[in-house]
């Protein structure tokens, strides 16, 4: 009984992830960000980046006053040069670090698409002509519905379908799962295969299903590489805050002349264009893009490949997840437990008749079934050549052998089986249902057994669920997240499954097309869903969740509808997605209230010592020494803090499974008061130590 | 000194005793449920939509919502115009006042149809009983009416109803809330000494024997529609400091609760919508603490008085200057932060004369605009920060900002953050900056003499400026004066043109995104709550937006207030 | 009557957007270009109304700071209406 497409996944992916991104050289990927943090200087970039944009052109407003600190009216104050001079270099430094922030996050994905890349250099590819003919020609000319042959140890031309043969395929340059993997056609799951994957056995016919520069390796490289990153919606909604911020400062700083000179306290275009990047939202708008670009390729090191940033941010905002049970809440393979016979037959002839029913099920069910019937002593007691397996089909819901003798033996779901004896016209006993409670009841899969019309018993198939599973449903709970575990199980053993795991809700007997109707139902509610799927009739399903993950094992259709693929074929992982989407709308929101908390520092540093002539010196509580040491001292702080911040940029605040609320109070306590307080320790450090060194 | 502070307490206790009673029948009336004045004023009411075709039951968008607000003040104001600049050939004109210039009844109209009551004219000697009744008293109901209307839009919009009717809240704001407020409150002042007459000025004979004309008029109902509506434009020049307009304590009292009881209710009516009174009594515990700081900080400075005249007197002497000694520094103060906090602008004493912390006190009220803030359009600024808010730290919880489980995205991002933090610093900071810049005229431009007409140098006159704007821009009215602003003063035209800009600008630009934020929120589809969900009706949530107001609100303008009344305070100091 | 603020902005948005890309390799020297036009009539705008107060290069100087803020703060709304081309 297989009635669920994944149970012949191989159970592949454990929780401590493999990561195929090549140890990426580090000092590489720095170097190359150092170069890449000038050549982002190039306005037609910088423009993109609203906040910085503003410093650069301060930056560049402030050279001019070093090279003649007259031009815009008489300087005062002794060697304006050198302090003009001070402030454009920090600024300058200011845009190289954003710059520098970004380059590096980029940096992980530029590396990894260069491995990949290497994957996927032109091949030659033995296309089958119309008449059959083959013909050699380069992977670039192949095209969608193209057929092609390849044979042991060819690199396989382009994404395809395969038609004919069985081979093992080595898929190590796209999952870093070294095991070869089989592909077979008409399997729905094992039959298409990747581009720039290798088989290293046999050979196998393929009908191409991607034009070139459009197939999967592609799609991997332009993703990781950031080609195709656009600003995800939340991510656009903080960049219209913060440009808001930056327009009122510089509405601020552009009127404060006059207002300035009217009281006598005239300030110096070179202080004012310091005070403006204090105040602007240099941090969060130096590392707004940094955080997004690592969050991408946080979810890539899990081995998954998301297709677009709002993917990974919906991740977060998922309230329900939709589980299939098998291979996400239970291993993948149910075993058999025990045979329970009824209908007046002994244990031992149960055992002969699931053995029978069972000699050409190759799946682990199958096989588990012959394994517990051979150590109660049941052996093969007919010829097998003579014999014929009859395969499980979804519409029948069983499977077994027809023996030679014109027996009909059968296993397969206790309902179906049922009405197969029924028409066999043979007799259903009571122990029958007994029987099938009393292993539903233990969250087993009861499967009925009989040869013709009579009924011969049931077998315990035992479902284990995986270990730790119910801690993470415990987590996912208390962040406010939904699960529902879809199941073709009955319903008794869908509910014991459910609460022994832990889910919120399942729904048992589950069809594939039933999954589509959870989701529209849910969504309905205002729900973010998100699912796993690999078969084509999951696709619908995948396209219509807001976070759908096809397993790298599963088809085309699948992958294409999904918004995410994982290369492990690990369903568990939708769970870890959830964390990482959350954890990079954390890292967001703590930086920007951090880049805002500090405002009030840098505006008592600054506003009390510019206007020192208007008598407002008490309100410099810092006692920073000079009106140039506090300017200096502000600007240092503002520039050194993004650097000081990429890693937990990049890497992402520590995410923890907590309620909103529990959330928010440590959060505000960190980046909240941790941001109105560090800048007052640190810009007082700095000053001492300008002081000390005598620069102002 | 206890005394002050017992007034001050009693009053306040006042006011929160009225909030729910008057926040539930506010919530009454909008949701249409029955009140006990239904059997009088539907009638009433049938006849006032039959008459003007009004079909009741159409709920409109944002966008006609806006549209019907603005088409029907500029249908108010040029009515108004026109009856300024006829005063003189128009009835109830027993002074025989002829028509005031142009930019002054242009600037008049403008500053009453936004509810400002900007006021660059002295009343009695400017204008007609028939203007201030038919103009001015008509525009502080219907200005009040549409602030209320947008505010009830905007709470529907955020708990996800549709916005409703505009015509229908206008009318509903004025029959049933306004106008038996004030037959209520007009009777009262009358009874407790309030004039309301519609005969000329009274000739006096004094002790001396010298002739004097003692102004009057129909004042008790324009006084305490004044007040309820958040109006402020006084019948006589010096407003609620005159002995007509407000003779003695109990009058004051009344005044002064009549400012702040509809600002403060329309919070607890928020919570009768959003049935969540813990989350509206959150919030009025916030903007309270911030209001109750401010009066403690302006009535100890007025208690402190100025050191330097202290000096002189040798004795610490609380500051009377520009004081009514009936209301004494304790009703002053209490006032001045209630006027300034809930955009009313009514003064009964004058603000200029305050001392620094005074100063400072109302110039931030102004600059928030949320310390209770004006008629409707206050409450609905408060709930626009706590959308800024959730924004701004809704991200920490690791999901899409929501609030009220609708999703804050960029177009709610970009309408709140436009509307309240960029708006105000453009229409004050702007022509602040101008003013200042050219505070003694400039050859070249076409203004000849004095451009700005300030009357103090260094931080004083800074704030008046500014103040003048903040004041416009606000929708407040009240000014610190000292500016050369009425005709026939050279400076008058600027002044009543910028000042202009900045009423106009402050009160549809916000408005016209508010009621496009209360649309587009309500069209959400609501997202149900989780223990993902960040909690907006939590004591941490609160004190959050409290931050998040202090920082992005009031930053913005730390350095004029560091210029004005900070550097002010220790040139004298204090 | 007015026109429906958001269509007008999606339109506005349009125009701008595909002017944008379509010469947005000439776009900034032409915005410096018409900068400086604008300067030749601002700048002596300002030694005007400053009596005299800042040398020729002086105002030109402080004209040119004053149209890049503008110009600065005009890019600002942009960011804000549009913040998908950014």
């Amino acid at each position: 009984m297989t009635s669920n497409p994944s149970d012949l996944r191989q159970p592949r992916g454990s929780r401590n992830q493999r990561r195929h991104t090549p140890k990426a050289n580090m000092s590489g990927i720095y170097r190359r960000a150092i170069r890449d943090a000038f050549v982002k200087l190039n306005p037609r970039v910088a423009i993109r980046n609203p906040v910085m944009f503003v410093v650069w052109i301060g930056t560049i407003v402030t050279a001019l006053v070093t090279l003649d600190p007259n031009l815009f009216g008489t300087a005062q104050g002794e060697n304006p040069r050198l302090f003009n001079g001070l402030i454009t270099i920090i600024l300058f430094f200011t845009v190289v670090f954003a710059n520098f922030a970004e380059a590096v996050a980029e940096g992980r994905g530029k590396a990894q698409a260069d491995s990949l890349r290497a994957t996927k250099s032109d091949t030659v590819a033995r296309k089958v002509l119309p008449d059959g003919t083959i013909q050699e020609v380069s992977s670039t000319t192949l095209r969608q519905g193209d057929t092609v042959k390849v044979i042991a140890g060819d690199l396989i031309p382009a994404d395809g379908e395969v038609i004919q043969g069985v081979a093992s395929v080595d898929e190590a340059a796209i999952t870093g799962e070294s095991a070869p993997v089989l592909k077979q056609p008409g399997t729905d799951i094992a039959s298409s295969v990747t581009g720039g994957t290798r088989i290293i056995s046999d050979e196998l016919t393929l009908r191409v299903t991607s034009d070139p520069g459009k197939g999967f390796i592609d799609r991997m490289i332009a993703l990781v590489e950031g080609a195709e990153r656009s600003k995800t919606p939340n991510e656009i909604a903080l960049t219209v805050l913060l440009a808001v911020l930056t327009l009122v400062f510089l509405i601020v700083i552009a009127t404060l002349p006059p207002i300035a000179t009217y009281v006598q306290a005239p300030v110096s275009i070179a202080a004012l264009i310091a005070l403006l990047v204090a105040l602007i939202p240099t941090t969060i708008g130096g590392l707004l893009s940094a955080i997004g670009i690592a969050g991408m390729d946080r979810v890539a090191q899990f081995n998954v490949v998301a297709t677009s940033g709002r993917a990974v941010e919906a991740c977060g905002d998922v309230s329900t997840l939709i589980l299939d049970k098998t291979g996400t809440i239970t291993l993948g393979n149910r075993l058999a437990d025990e045979f329970i016979p009824v209908n007046g037959h002994s244990l031992q002839e149960v055992a002969q008749v699931s053995l029978a029913a069972s000699v050409f099920d190759e799946t682990p069910e199958g096989k588990s079934i012959v394994r517990l019937a051979q150590q109660l002593g049941a052996t093969v007691d007919f010829d097998r050549a003579s014999a014929e397996g009859i395969e499980f089909s979804a519409r029948t819901r069983m499977s077994g052998t027809d023996l030679p003798n014109d027996r009909e033996v059968r296993k397969g779901a206790v309902d179906a089986i049922r009405g197969f004896v029924r028409s066999r016209s043979g007799a259903i006993t009571p122990d029958l249902d007994q029987a099938y409670e009393k292993v539903s009841r233990l969250g087993g899969t009861p499967l009925a057994v009989c040869d013709g019309g009579d009924l011969y018993g049931v077998i315990y198939l035992k479902d284990i669920i995986k270990p730790g599973i119910r801690e993470r449903f415990d987590q996912l709970r208390r962040m406010g997240v939904r699960t529902i575990m879809l199941t073709g199980d009955n319903r008794i053993t869908a509910s014991v499954i459910a609460s022994e795991a832990g889910v919120d809700d399942f729904i048992a007997e589950a069809t594939p097309e039933d999954k589509i109707d959870v989701i529209r139902a849910e969504q309905s509610k205002g729900k973010l869903v998100a699912m796993t799927g690999d078969g084509t009739n999951d696709a619908p399903a995948l396209a219509q969740a807001n976070v759908g993950v096809a397993m790298n094992s599963g088809t085309q259709a699948a992958k294409e509808a999904a918004n995410m693929v994982d290369l492990d074929s690990d369903p568990t992982k939708l769970i870890d997605l959830v964390t990482i989407g959350k954890q990079l709308l954390i890292t967001r929101g703590a930086l920007t209230t951090f880049s805002i908390a500090n405002d009030i520092a840098k505006y008592f540093a600054i506003i009390p010592t510019i206007f020192a002539a208007a008598g407002i010196g008490a309100l410099n509580i810092m006692r920073l020494s000079t009106p140039q040491s506090a300017i200096l001292s502000a600007l240092i702080y503002n520039a050194l803090i993004i650097p000081a911040l990429i890693p937990l940029a990049l890497r992402g605040v520590q995410f923890r499974p907590l309620t909103a609320n529990q959330l928010l109070r440590r959060n505000i306590f960190i980046y909240g008061i941790g941001g109105v307080i560090a800048p007052f320790v640190a810009v007082k450090l700095i000053d001492i130590i300008i002081s000390a060194v005598g620069l102002a | 000194m206890l005394q002050g502070w017992i007034q001050i307490t009693l009053t306040l206790a006042i006011v929160v005793a009225i909030t729910p009673l008057l926040g539930s029948y506010m919530a009454r009336v909008y949701l249409h449920q029955r009140t006990l004045l239904d059997p009088i004023l539907r009638p009433v009411e049938r006849v006032i939509y039959a008459l003007s075709g009004i079909n009741i039951q159409e709920s409109m968008t944002g966008w006609q919502y806006a549209r019907s607000l603005l088409l029907s003040n500029l249908v108010m104001a040029i009515l108004v115009y026109l009856i300024f600049m006829g005063q003189g050939f128009l009835p109830l004109n027993p002074t025989t006042l002829s028509a005031p210039t142009w930019d002054t009844a242009l600037h008049t109209t403008i500053s009453f149809v936004t509810n400002t009551n900007q006021q660059h004219y002295s009343g009695e000697t400017t204008f007609s009983y028939f203007s201030q009744m038919m103009g001015l008293g008509f525009l502080m109901f219907t200005s009040a009416a549409t602030g209320l209307a947008v505010g009830i839009a905007f709470i529907r919009g955020l708990t996800g109803r549709s916005l409703g009717n505009f015509y229908v809240d206008l009318t509903r704001s004025i029959t049933r809330i306004l106008l038996p407020l004030s037959i209520v409150g007009a009777v009262l002042l009358l009874m407790l000494g309030v004039p309301e007459t519609l005969d000329g000025a009274a000739i006096a004979t004094t002790l001396e024997g010298a002739t004097q004309a003692i102004a009057r008029g129909p004042v008790a109902h324009f006084e305490i529609i004044k007040e309820l509506g958040e109006n402020g434009g006084g019948f006589f020049a010096i407003n609620s400091a005159h002995p007509f307009e407000n003779p003695n304590a109990a009058t004051n009292l009344i005044e002064t609760v009549a400012m702040i009881a509809i600002p403060t209710s329309l919070i607890y009516t928020y919570g009768v919508f959003a049935n969540n009174r813990k989350q509206a009594w959150l919030v009025y515990g916030m903007v309270f603490a911030i209001y109750l700081g401010f009066v403690i900080i302006t009535a100890i400075g007025e208690y402190g008085g100025n050191p330097t005249i202290n000096a002189l007197l040798g004795t610490p002497q609380p500051n009377l200057e520009g004081k009514e000694v009936r209301f004494g520094w304790a009703q002053s103060a209490l006032f001045a932060v209630t006027t300034t906090g809930t955009m009313c602008g009514a003064v009964n004493a004058l603000i200029d004369s305050f001392m620094p912390p005074g100063g400072f006190v109302t110039l931030s009220n102004l600059f928030l605009q949320i310390v209770w803030g004006g008629q409707g359009t206050g409450t609905a600024y408060l709930f626009v920060y706590l959308i800024l808010a959730v924004f701004v730290t809704g991200l920490m919880v690791g999901r899409t900002p929501e609030f009220l489980g609708r999703k804050i995205e960029k177009r709610e991002v970009v309408l709140a953050s436009f509307m309240v933090l960029l708006v105000h610093p453009i229409l004050i900071l702007i022509p602040g900056a101008i003013a200042l810049q050219f505070p003694l005229g400039v050859n070249a431009l076409a203004f000849p003499d004095q451009f700005a007409g300030i009357s103090n140098p260094g931080f004083h006159g800074l704030s008046q400026v500014i103040y003048e704007y903040a004041s416009a821009a606000a929708n407040n009215g009240s000014g610190l004066e000292g500016l050369a602003d009425s005709q026939p003063a050279a400076t008058g035209l600027w002044w009543n043109l910028s000042a202009s800009v900045a009423l106009l600008g402050g009160r549809y630009i916000p408005i016209i995104a508010l009621l496009l934020l209360a649309d587009s929120l309500s069209r959400k589809q609501p997202v149900p709550e989780t223990a993902g969900t960040l909690r907006t009706d939590t004591p941490l949530f609160t004190g959050v937006t409290a931050g998040v107001i202090l920082i992005l609100g009031a930053l913005t303008f730390f350095p004029i207030l560091a210029l004005g009344p900070i550097a002010e305070a220790f040139s004298l100091g204090g | 009557m007015i026109r429906n603020l958001n269509s007008m902005l999606a339109d506005v948005g349009e125009t701008c957007s595909t002017g944008w890309d379509s010469g947005r390799r000439q776009q900034v020297p032409r915005y410096l270009f018409l900068l400086l036009c604008l300067n030749l009539v601002a700048a002596p705008a300002v030694y005007a109304a400053t009596d005299g107060a800042f040398s020729k290069t002086q105002s030109y100087a402080i004209a040119l700071l004053a149209l890049t803020t503008v110009a600065l703060a005009a890019y600002l709304f942009v960011v804000i209406f549009q913040p998908e081309r950014f």
